[in-house]
């Protein structure tokens, strides 16, 4: 069973009473127990978060589909999130995920590479359409100006990252 | 008052009502699936779509509200085509599934099809895929393809019931009605989300697959599962009753009923009334027809005095509680008359909503009754009574919803210290089956075969009027007094099936999408 | 005319992002003026300088600060950071360049609406502007530009961020309401309109970034002196968000009227070599195509663009030469509407993945003869029909597109392949 952290515990209590209203602060717990969770929002995150902020879990729920940045299947350590509309679409945004996709070992977006690191998503503008096609991975600052070969290295960078640790 | 006009009829209508409230109060067909009288204004269907003379745009109908003068249109070649659309974009995702789907004869879809549709769809398209016969809860089925997405359900549950169970997840033409995680929709009202359902989306568990609409008649009358009193609808054919959905009342129940009351037509249906009298002595055993055994009874009650007790319940009419009082006053004479009370400690509880914790449609007609002829025994009494032999005959009437009385073989048990026992019900029971010594057991009638008046908890006088037949020979309170008396019945009271107009209501119109009540 | 680095003069300057450079470089001393005047004052002021929302609706201001009731209850102010229209990215920038800009703007606006209460919705995917926000707010209120009492004025505001998760719709400012309320992002019912009943059912304003930090200019320079930049009716500077196929893509602050080659030809350095202008959406991408040759005779102003049927928008214009296919261009927006469609509306709901369905077809060279005419019509019972106005964000670029380049449809239908890249096969969006 998912269970928040200390301090994890402490932040929702404080983002409770943060806004007018306890609903409010939904999102910034949802975005915390995310975290929490190793990027992800199961069913025992939001039952957890119901009990916790005292929200009917069907609340919760609608936040957390209705929001793409919560994921309701797990993700791999990195989720790059491709932007591919209008002008990334335009400028090779899909074909630089597939090319990143095959570097990293997914046959389908959504899906996680075998060794854990990668999930791939298509996802709609980021408004960093200047810098096109450019990602965002999980939640950190954008990468932009990609080609597809600066994206199939950033796939190679990450593995050596990761494997280093 | 406010004029205003509606498809070139000047109306009048009052200051704040919206143009669909306006359109309904004068009896104008409007197309809508979202908007309902008892939850707030959604305004997603977007089907209600009114011209108003000088706005360019079209308005949608339940969420504006009727200004002086205005003048409204829902029959011109735009809203016509905007409907038609309307239809179409609420079709392209819904499975044609019509052959086996419940809703079909009462369908909100297929109602507003033969308006405004019988064309091909152009969707050429593969259909969005979702949930097929989700297990909601106890009693609701839910099929995600078929759902519109109008949130009425959910509405309910947030605003009505107040559990807060269902949800829209997901967004988009992905979106999805459900509950978070498989909890069960298993609060006490679930199946209003089944009425009010436009669709096929939600279904009873209790209902589904058991019988066509259009098979069915249908006929008002009053919800017997408690003393609220709601007004309800009663679905049935020749073999029975098969369903029981509220009727609008703004004084009683609003749009709503419990699902416990919903339970109510399974006491009703033959499999669980008792068919015949029977009469018990010692080791001797006779069937015979109610009113023969009513009879017999009648002739040794008659100025028997004290020695004669009479147990009620508050499931009889007015009428009934009336015949059956003088009747044990003036001709049996006696005053040692006993209401059973069947949960005394929950006899007061209300859950806030509609349900409450006394169980019977009638009991403050018991007592206006009770009090008139000045019979104030207690129950205490009675058992005293018993133990010393002082009552030898008891008569009981009821209860007619064994299920709610959960003393009930307590009582028979207490009960049958009486030497001989007559024992009123329109329940098959093992218990009373099991009786020895000398007993009488008469079936009476169940409150869809007899007319009469139950007075509610507030004091509301309201009639019943009988649908249909069920268990033929049955009595009512009234009828067994007559028979007590040994005059002859005056022909059956059950006037069987109902008007055209009636069927034609039903079939016609899914009401809760179209017609509710007085909406 | 070129540009005019007015809102931007000081962009450049990395200590602009302080609280110290921003105060060095004459910050905050516009609210020291406010604070003196008469709330009507600046709401006039604003009215006068004839400046209209940044977001892509173009409403006067002025009038909409206009639209509150006198009834005593707590209003709030609302700024919509959630820049989610395909090809809009100025926001962003104003935030990471000048955080106290927007918060300056945010107090004077506050205290002309009287509102003790304001929030940023920020859009969720912005984690670096919101960081830089948050430390703007609070080195704000460490010098008492929030809070009790303000610089001595007896005027209390707090100012909080709230951030978003990842929906497009948030940026309607009713669904930004839900949004803040902590239910789905999903539109509200009109009327009644959020300067009445808004977040919580209170009196509310929802204005845009650029909107907002406009404010201060318009103190500082008065309305005369902010309609030196503009036309009668596009008053002022406005921040273009240019992308697609230009040499130089990025914000340019230019001001209204300017025309739209001079910006694609001198700001952003023209066409990539070897390409030719094929088409533009000018502002985001819901506001219709215009061809080249419409580009020709464009302005940069709400009733130029409005005039050849499409609109201003945000200010996002997106560039598109000779070597794409319009076929593939609109099927990444359909694809971004059907997937931000909330799904309240059922023309929305179902007709932005109609859409999206027969366009995908043809990109996929299953396209039927009758799927243009069938587009155009879903297309036309999607405009005006639903709570908000993403329906008819989603239709307006169908039925540009369709129209105008009508023969790369017919073209992709009939021989199953791209006019413009041929046999090329596309990535999908669903892979």
């Amino acid at each position: 069973m998912f269970k928040l952290s200390e301090d994890g515990l402490k932040y929702v209590k404080s983002e409770l009473t943060r806004y007018e209203t306890k609903q409010s602060a939904i999102i910034r717990c949802l975005y915390r127990a995310q975290d929490e969770n190793g990027g992800w929002v199961s069913p025992e995150v939001i039952q957890h978060l119901s009990e916790v902020m005292e929200i009917p879990a069907a609340q919760i729920e609608e936040v957390a589909t209705f929001y793409t940045m919560f994921n309701k299947q797990k993700v791999g350590r990195y989720h790059v999130q491709v932007c591919c509309t209008l002008t990334c679409g335009m400028l090779g945004g899909r074909e630089l995920t597939d090319a990143m996709m095959k570097e990293a070992g997914c046959k389908k977006t959504g899906e996680t590479s075998a060794d854990g690191l990668f999930t791939f998503s298509k996802v709609e503008c980021l408004g960093s359409c200047d810098t096109a096609p450019m990602l965002q991975i999980n939640r950190d600052p954008y990468i932009e100006s990609l080609s597809t070969e600066k994206a199939v290295q950033l796939v190679r960078d990450l593995r050596a990252k990761a494997k280093g640790h | 008052m406010l004029k205003c006009t509606l498809n070139g009829r000047e109306v009048e209508v009052k200051e704040g009502t919206t143009i669909i409230e306006a359109f309904y109060q004068n009896k104008i067909d409007i197309a809508h699936y979202c908007w309902h009288p008892g939850l707030s204004i959604a305004g997603v269907c977007r089907l209600c779509m009114v011209e108003i003379e000088g706005n360019p745009r079209l308005q949608i109908a339940c969420n504006t509200v009727v200004t002086e003068g205005m003048k409204v249109n829902n029959q011109s070649a735009k809203v016509k085509e905007a409907v038609k659309w309307g239809l179409d974009f609420h079709l392209i995702n819904h499975p044609l599934d019509c052959p086996i789907c419940d809703q079909a004869g009462e369908c909100g879809l297929q109602d507003q099809y033969m308006k405004y549709g019988q064309y091909d769809s152009e969707m050429a398209e593969a259909k969005q895929k979702k949930h097929k016969v989700v297990d909601l809860g106890p009693r609701v089925v839910l099929d995600s393809e078929r759902c519109i997405l109008c949130s009425r359900c959910v509405r309910f549950t947030d605003e009505v019931s107040k559990t807060n169970e269902l949800g829209i997840f997901n967004r988009g033409d992905r979106a999805e009605i459900g509950t978070f995680n498989g909890k069960p929709l298993a609060n006490k009202y679930s199946i209003n989300t089944v009425d009010i359902c436009p669709v096929g989306a939600l279904t009873s568990k209790d209902f589904r697959f058991r019988q066509r609409v259009w098979f069915l008649k249908d006929a008002e009358t009053v919800c017997t599962g408690c003393s609220t009193g709601c007004n309800v609808k009663v679905y049935y054919n020749r073999e029975g009753l098969f369903r029981v959905k509220p009727v609008y009342n703004s004084e009683v129940n609003g749009h709503w009923m419990c699902d416990e009351g919903r339970d109510v037509y399974k006491f009703v249906n033959k499999e669980s009334r008792l068919l015949d009298a029977r009469v018990v002595s010692g080791v001797k055993s006779e069937h015979m027809t109610a009113f023969e055994a009513a009879k017999r009874v009648g002739e040794k009650l008659k100025g028997a005095g004290k020695t004669v007790g009479l147990v009620l319940t508050g499931s009889y009419t007015v009428e009934e509680y009336e015949a059956i009082l003088s009747y044990f006053k003036t001709e049996v004479g006696t005053d040692r008359v006993f209401h059973w009370i069947n949960n005394p400690e929950s006899f007061e509880g209300f859950d806030g909503l509609l349900l409450r914790g006394d169980r019977n449609p009638n009991t403050r007609g018991l007592v206006q009754a009770m009090q008139k002829h000045g019979l104030t025994a207690q129950w205490k009494e009675l058992t005293e009574a018993l133990s010393t032999g002082s009552i030898q005959t008891l008569v009981v009437a009821g209860p007619e919803n064994q299920v709610w009385f959960p003393d009930f073989k307590v009582k028979v048990a207490e009960l049958s210290k009486a030497t001989r026992l007559i024992w009123m019900t329109s329940g098959k029971s093992s218990a009373l089956d099991e009786l020895k010594g000398e007993v009488t057991l008469i079936p009476m009638k169940s409150y869809i075969e007899k007319s009469g008046t139950f007075v509610n908890h507030t004091g509301r006088a309201q009639t019943i009027r009988p649908v249909t037949s069920i268990v033929k020979g049955a009595l009512s309170l009234t009828e067994v007094v007559t028979a007590f008396r040994g005059e002859a019945l005056q022909g059956s009271e059950v006037v069987p099936g109902r008007s055209e107009n009636e069927v034609g209501r039903g079939r016609i119109h899914n009401e809760f999408t179209l017609s509710r009540g007085t909406w | 005319m070129a540009e005019s680095k007015y809102l931007t003069e000081h962009y450049g300057k990395p200590e602009y992002c302080t609280l110290d450079g921003y105060k060095k470089l004459g910050g905050y001393q516009v609210l020291e003026k406010a604070l003196k005047m008469q709330p009507q004052q600046i709401i006039d002021e604003v009215k006068a300088s004839g400046l209209r929302g940044r977001g892509g609706a173009g409403f006067a201001t002025g009038v909409k600060w206009g639209f509150l009731p006198n009834n005593g209850e707590p209003r709030y102010l609302l700024c919509n950071a959630d820049e989610s229209e395909p090809g809009t990215f100025k926001d962003r920038l104003m935030m990471e360049r000048a955080p106290h800009q927007l918060i300056e703007g945010m107090i004077i606006s506050a205290f002309a609406i009287k509102a003790k209460k304001a929030y940023i919705y920020i859009r969720g995917e912005y984690t670096g502007p919101a960081a830089i926000l948050e430390k703007a707010i609070a080195e704000a209120k460490a010098a008492g530009y929030l809070g009790k009492n303000i610089l001595g004025s007896g005027f209390d505001l707090d100012l909080d961020l709230y951030i978003g998760a990842g929906a497009y719709i948030c940026g309607e400012e009713t669904g930004m309401i839900s949004s803040l309320e902590g239910l789905k992002g999903q539109p509200k019912l009109k009327p009644p309109f959020p300067a009445v009943q808004g977040y919580l059912r209170k009196p509310t304003i929802v204005n845009n970034v650029e909107t907002l930090a406009a404010v201060t200019y318009i103190i500082r320079d008065g309305a005369a002196g902010y309609r030196k930049y503009g036309t009668e009716k596009s008053a002022g500077t406005k921040l273009f968000s240019i992308s697609g196929n230009v040499n130089k893509p990025g914000t340019y602050e230019v001001p209204l009227g300017y025309k739209l080659m001079d910006l694609i030809n001198i700001e952003c350095g023209g066409m990539k070599p070897g390409r030719k202008l094929k088409a533009v959406v000018p502002g985001g991408s819901s506001a219709p195509v215009i061809t080249a040759e419409e580009c020709e005779r464009a302005t940069l102003d709400y009733e130029c663009l409005a005039q050849m049927g499409t609109m201003l928008g945000s200010g996002a214009i997106i560039v598109i030469d000779d070597s794409n296919c319009m076929v593939d261009v609109l099927s990444t927006i359909t694809h971004f509407y059907h997937h931000e469609s909330c799904g309240q509306c059922t023309p929305c709901r179902e007709g932005t993945g109609w859409m999206e369905k027969i366009v995908h077809g043809i990109v996929h060279g299953e396209g039927k003869p009758g799927d243009i005419d069938l587009l155009l019509k879903i297309a036309d019972q999607m405009k005006g029909r639903t709570i908000c106005a993403l329906s008819d964000a989603a239709a307006l670029p169908v039925l540009s597109f369709v129209t105008k380049f009508r023969d790369e449809f017919e073209y992709f239908i009939r021989e199953k392949k791209s006019k413009v890249r041929g046999g090329q096969i596309y990535a999908q969006m669903h892979a």
